[in-house]
């Protein structure tokens, strides 16, 4: 087992600084001052932005206000939608959740703490610019004016999922707002979102493609072959990484963040890279909008490490108290997303607690109306789902033989218990 | 009021119990709409289930510390009628949740196919959970295992059409059988009846209803109250089918003539001379209709059953339009779309099983009529026929049995027997049909 | 071959007729476009790209990085814009890095989109062996892909229906595997490695008609009538059995199954259900190989038919080898007994 008197190799095992029960202490992360950091132009040399991946592109400062070159200078009313947006995203998770305590789902993934990097990306993009989302950008549907009834009819699987109940809760597809169809398999959109890019660029049209990844599926394949591709073709596409700090249990040291920043992968691939404070709307918005400018001026893509960190479990089936320490959250130093926008609306004087108290009732009263609205259509499991049929629809574009069998089989089996049961029974009446 | 039972839903992708290991509410709490009931903790992970509904909690299902199964009740609620703004908002909840509970039913109900008591004499306690239920096997013991028959799918394929035992082949040197080994067998059974006649089948029970119960109805008080005759004569139809072959090749458009068109007009010619054969009999009022018109209902097997059709003013037609006519009423009664009118008011029927029509039939009145008209089988047969130069000599001739039933209450034999012997004289020399 | 020797057109080897398919989907759609590895100016390792980039430009036909992950993945996000993307995969062998892209990603997008969205690419592949390639250049992976549902798989055997089929496939708005057998290339093998290499320019089916012509996926063809025993075959394998048949003068029905998803299930049960013996025969690997596939099938659907058991020859359970190549092959000796076998049921 040993060679002469050469020491021992030991193998690393990342182990995350605080687990259960630990007092919390993140007096060694560097955080610098909002305004503090340089603004390139959108068309410079990829590594005018290298520096940028190792700091953090931070706008809105501990005074609440905007500072520096990033300050996107926004009108009241785009802050005002933004806060709005955040607030009905997370409304949208509470009632979700609740959906599943109370058995109406089988699943549901929150987003909380993480509405800018998806809202504030969405509005920094253009309307037809599309999307590849992982499974925590619900933001962006929302943000896209997808209806609320369409993405909770989904998360209940009813007889109104547009996706035939086939996908996993969250699971959507929103063609119409150029949000391309999410998959349960990480990392796979990446690619797939520089290939839409560079099609985009091949029929000379004017729409970039932007794609979504957490810092734990950073470590799959296809983040590097999409990364490749990206740079060799210098495709019109923003990629982001959330790093919220944790991939299920995992800490972001499994994905490589004890030796440098996620950011700081664009440096060896030689594309733009930026890292922001993810719980920064203003900085999510005013980096995007540079990285999506930065594209559409053909002057390649944009690698965007958003700082944040996940406040809640991976998933309804999570339970973080058993990896992490609770005290994580509160003690987060770059603060909550939501509160740093109504905190700077109320420094700006157009905002106040009462407003905000007033605002949250809304929200929360339109997903509760599209919570009912949609669970007049069914609620997982209880019966109304759709025709077997489409069990075997839309494997091919038309049925082959075999599956036309099985289709029969599956009627089949069903009559052998129900005799009287028909495949349109179980859609029951237009509600 | 009602009951929503909450189950314990998969809260944690696929997890099959958990354990409660905290009440928020005891029977007998009101409980609005998303406050906690419990928390329960899985391999996974702990959750607080929320209620979906408000309404006062009736049962809940176990202490602290006990493991309950996925899907098994937690909390039984009764839900209010729903007066107030928190109330009404449960209700939209609550309303799809019974429906879900409905669903439920409809999965629980009993199943098609329910198992013989015999099957499990001793049940045991009734399972409240559904249980997939399957009938069991009637099956026969096994034949007594005699030696296992070597032979391909294609050999088994075939004795299996021809109803052998390939057990009773005998097979080649290396023990398998073969077509050949088949063809051995089959040639030296040849008329030995090697084969039963057939395997013996269950008992079938048939409810007689609808048209079925109708028909046997209506046969037995035939049956019952007329006093049959049948009088069957032999028709040459030689040249009728001769001429009935040259119409239908020179007017091939207008639907082709079987002889029922032809049989049909023939009656229509000699009716006005024996009127008391187209006539009905009121047997209760002592009154025999005799008819002018002759509305000439049409015996017509369907899948139902038999029906009886009817050409209205079958005098008035001619030889297509009864060809349509019998065509159209036949379609409609087999296809199930006929209209009542055209099924009643019959004076005299006809009822021919066309290429099944045997040597004779002795065809039951459709009462009150007083007469029915069978045509049988047309056979070619040697009969002697004049020469010409005053002898006799053979010719094949096209022959038909005509067969007739009457009411002997109103119709004498003679009657009969003159109506047929006049309906023969027309078809034998058909030009006569011809002529208007 | 419908008419298609009268059409005007000439002989071509498989790799020209793929070039040929190639160009002119290239001229008819302008959403067709093809890349991988060394496919653009270099024309690919076997030449099947040859003069497309000159011809179409750069952003029509380009060289790939070498990553299958990154050039199914994009291919997926070129059919989601609405181009039709064929993909290239230098050989079979190398295609598992993209495996995920195409079982989980292109082969479910239609259903788990509910059609919102789609894959209508043709990946195209170098596939099989008897080139001596070795264990990394030689294997035939068509069974890891019959067994994905949503995607289509298919195997030509000679220049005119390679040409026809990738016609099809690329404007299937579905998905399509498209092996194309490496031996068969430049000449039809018969088999018989130690006799001299028969050009394709001496075989009927080299005549490739001009321009546009589909073969419909999922129509086998019956390459040889016969009456005494079926086989079932695809790719080389085609024309090693039909030669075997020949040699040793029996009457078999030999059929070129061309699309193994979906499958011409109706050619098959014709055949068999008329001579009541059956062979599947293909070059992969034998356990869980679509040849038991065919044999499970012909079983269910005609057992009653048959007069033997089905006879499965395919290679052998061992990584494809490099010298000793043709001991793994599923040669004449491997077909010859088994049709013996058949004959003799």
């Amino acid at each position: 087992m040993t060679a002469g008197n050469l020491p021992g190799l030991r193998l690393h095992v990342p182990e995350p600084r605080f687990r259960p029960g630990d007092a919390v202490d993140y007096s060694t992360l560097v955080i610098p001052p909002a305004g503090a950091q340089p603004r390139p132009d959108e068309v410079c040399a990829a590594s005018e932005t290298h520096p940028l991946c190792l700091d953090l592109v931070r706008v809105l400062g501990d005074d609440d206000r905007a500072h520096g070159p990033w300050n996107p200078a926004l009108d009241v009313a785009t802050l005002l939608r933004m806060l709005r947006l955040m607030a009905l995203t997370r409304a949208f998770d509470a009632r979700m959740v609740r959906a599943q305590r109370q058995g109406k789902t089988s699943f549901y993934m929150k987003s909380t703490g993480e509405e800018a990097t998806s809202v504030a990306t969405a509005m920094a993009l253009a309307e037809d610019d599309m999307v590849f989302p992982s499974y925590r950008q619900q933001g962006v549907f929302l943000t896209r004016g997808y209806p609320l009834v369409d993405m909770i009819n989904q998360i209940l699987s009813n007889r109104a999922d547009k996706l035939k109940g086939r996908q996993l809760p969250i699971m959507y597809s929103a063609r119409e707002c150029a949000i391309f169809s999410i998959s349960g398999n990480l990392a796979t959109q990446y690619p797939q979102a520089v290939g839409w890019a560079m099609a985009s660029a091949i029929r000379g049209d004017t729409r970039i493609a932007t794609a979504f990844i957490g810092e734990g599926s950073s470590a799959e394949g296809d983040f590097h072959s999409a990364l490749t591709f990206a740079a060799v073709y210098n495709a019109p596409v923003v990629f982001h990484v959330v790093n919220n700090q944790w991939a299920i249990s995992s800490f972001s040291g499994f994905a490589g963040a004890e030796r440098t920043t996620f950011a700081a992968r664009a440096i060896g691939y030689g594309i733009a890279g930026l890292r922001i404070d993810g719980n920064d709307p203003l900085a999510v918005y005013a980096a995007v909008r540079w990285a999506a400018d930065r594209a559409r001026a053909n002057a390649g893509p944009t690698l965007i490490e958003h700082f944040t960190y996940r406040a809640e479990g991976h998933s309804t089936s999570d339970d973080p108290g058993q990896y992490r320490s609770a005290a994580e959250r509160a003690e987060w130093p770059l603060g909550d997303p939501v509160d740093r926008l109504m905190r700077h609306l109320m420094a700006l004087g157009e905002w106040d607690a009462e407003r905000q108290a007033a605002m949250d009732a809304a929200v929360d009263g339109e997903v509760r109306a599209a919570m009912r609205a949609a669970e007049a259509n069914g609620v997982l499991g209880h019966g109304l789902h759709h025709p077997f049929r489409t069990l075997f629809e839309d494997v091919f574009e038309t049925l082959p033989w075999h599956l036309a069998e099985q289709n029969a089989q599956a009627l089949h089996e069903r009559q052998v218990k129900w005799p009287d049961w028909s495949d349109d029974a179980d859609l029951g009446d237009a509600p | 009021m009602s009951r929503h039972t909450f189950r314990l839903p998969d809260i944690g992708e696929g997890i099959a119990e958990a354990e409660i290991v905290a009440w928020h509410v005891a029977v007998g709490d009101v409980v609005a709409e998303d406050s906690p009931l419990a928390d329960v903790m899985t391999d996974k992970a702990t959750v607080e289930m929320e209620s979906p509904v408000a309404g006062r909690v009736v049962e809940v299902a176990g202490e602290v510390g006990d493991r309950i199964a996925i899907g098994s009740p937690l909390v039984v609620i009764e839900t209010g009628d729903g007066d107030g703004e928190g109330d009404r908002e449960g209700e939209g909840a609550a309303r799809i949740l019974r429906q879900a509970q409905d669903e439920r039913v409809l999965e629980h109900r009993a199943p098609a196919v329910t198992p013989e008591p015999s099957v499990t004499p001793n049940p045991g306690p009734v399972r409240a959970e559904p249980i997939e239920l399957r009938a069991p096997t009637p099956h026969q013991s096994p034949p007594a295992q005699v030696t296992r028959v070597l032979a391909s799918p294609a050999v088994r394929a075939r004795a299996m059409d021809l109803g052998i035992d390939l057990a009773r082949v005998r097979p080649g040197e290396d023990g398998r059988v073969r077509h050949g080994d088949l063809d051995r067998f089959i040639a030296y059974n040849a008329g030995g009846g090697f084969a039963p006649a057939g395997g013996r089948r269950a008992d079938e029970t048939v409810r007689v209803i609808g048209l079925r119960r109708r028909i046997a109805e209506n046969m037995a008080a035939s049956k019952r109250h007329i006093p049959h005759f049948s009088y069957v004569e032999e028709i040459d139809v030689t040249a009728l089918e001769a001429m009935r072959g040259e119409l239908n090749a020179a007017h091939a458009t207008r639907g082709r003539l079987t002889l029922l068109p032809f049989l049909i007009t023939a009656i229509c010619r000699v009716v006005p001379d024996f009127p008391m054969i187209n006539a009905r009999y009121d047997d209760e009022a002592g009154v025999v209709t005799r008819h002018g018109a002759v509305h000439l209902g049409l015996a017509t097997q369907t899948p139902g059953g038999l029906m009886v059709p009817v050409i209205r003013d079958a005098q008035s037609r001619n030889l297509w339009q009864l060809a349509q006519d019998i065509t159209r009423l036949a379609d409609a009664a087999r296809g199930g779309t006929i209209a009542a009118a055209d099924m009643t008011g019959s004076t005299l029927t006809v009822t021919s099983l066309g290429p099944l029509g045997g040597v004779a039939t002795t065809p039951v009145i459709n009462r009150p009529e007083v007469a029915i008209i069978g045509p049988n089988r047309i056979i070619e047969r040697p009969m002697f026929v004049p020469d010409g130069l005053g002898g006799e000599r053979l010719a094949k001739r096209k022959l038909m049995n005509l067969s007739i039933s009457c009411d002997h209450r109103v119709v004498d034999g003679w009657d009969a027997a003159s109506f047929v012997q006049a309906v023969r004289r027309l078809i034998e020399t058909p030009s006569l049909l011809l002529v208007g | 071959m419908t008419g298609a020797d009268a059409a005007p057109g000439r002989r071509m080897t498989m790799i020209e007729a793929i070039n040929d398919a190639l160009d002119v989907m290239l001229a008819r759609d302008p959403m067709v476009v093809v890349l991988g590895e060394d496919v653009g100016y270099f024309g690919g390792v076997f030449r099947a790209t040859a003069g497309l980039q000159a011809k179409h430009g750069r952003t029509r036909v380009f060289d790939t990085p070498i990553s299958e992950c990154g050039i199914i993945g994009v291919a997926v996000g070129m059919g989601a814009y609405g181009l039709r993307p064929v993909p290239e995969i230098q050989f079979a062998d190398y295609i598992y890095p993209g495996l995920d892209q195409l079982v989980s990603e292109a082969a479910r997008l239609r259903y788990r989109s509910a059609g919102e969205f789609t894959a209508p690419m043709t990946v195209r592949s170098p596939f099989g062996g008897g080139i001596f390639g070795g264990q990394t250049h030689s294997q035939s992976p068509e069974a890891l892909f019959t067994h994905v549902a949503g995607i289509k798989t298919v195997v030509p055997s000679t220049p005119h229906d390679a040409k026809g089929l990738l016609i099809a496939a690329i404007e299937d708005n579905d998905p399509v595997i498209f092996f194309e057998p490496k031996r068969l290339y430049n000449g039809p093998f018969n088999g018989h490695y130690d006799e001299p290499a028969v050009p394709w320019s001496r075989h009927p089916d080299s005549h490739v008609p001009e321009g546009h012509y589909r073969i419909d996926l999922g129509t086998a063809r019956v390459v040889r009538a016969g009456e005494a025993v079926t086989v079932l075959a695809y790719g080389t394998m085609v024309h090693v059995a039909r030669e075997v048949a020949e040699r040793q003068g029996i009457d078999a029905e030999v059929i070129d199954l061309r699309t193994l998803v979906p499958l011409d299930i109706a050619a098959i049960e014709r055949s068999v259900r008329k001579t009541g013996r059956c062979m599947v025969v293909h070059e992969a690997t034998r356990t869980g190989g679509f040849g038991a596939e065919l044999a499970a099938l012909v079983q269910e659907r005609c057992f009653y038919a048959l007069e033997a058991p089905v006879e499965r020859v395919t290679g052998f359970d061992t990584p494809y080898p490099h010298s000793l190549e043709w001991a793994y092959f599923p040669g004449p000796v491997r077909i010859g007994e088994a049709f013996d076998r058949l004959i003799a049921a």
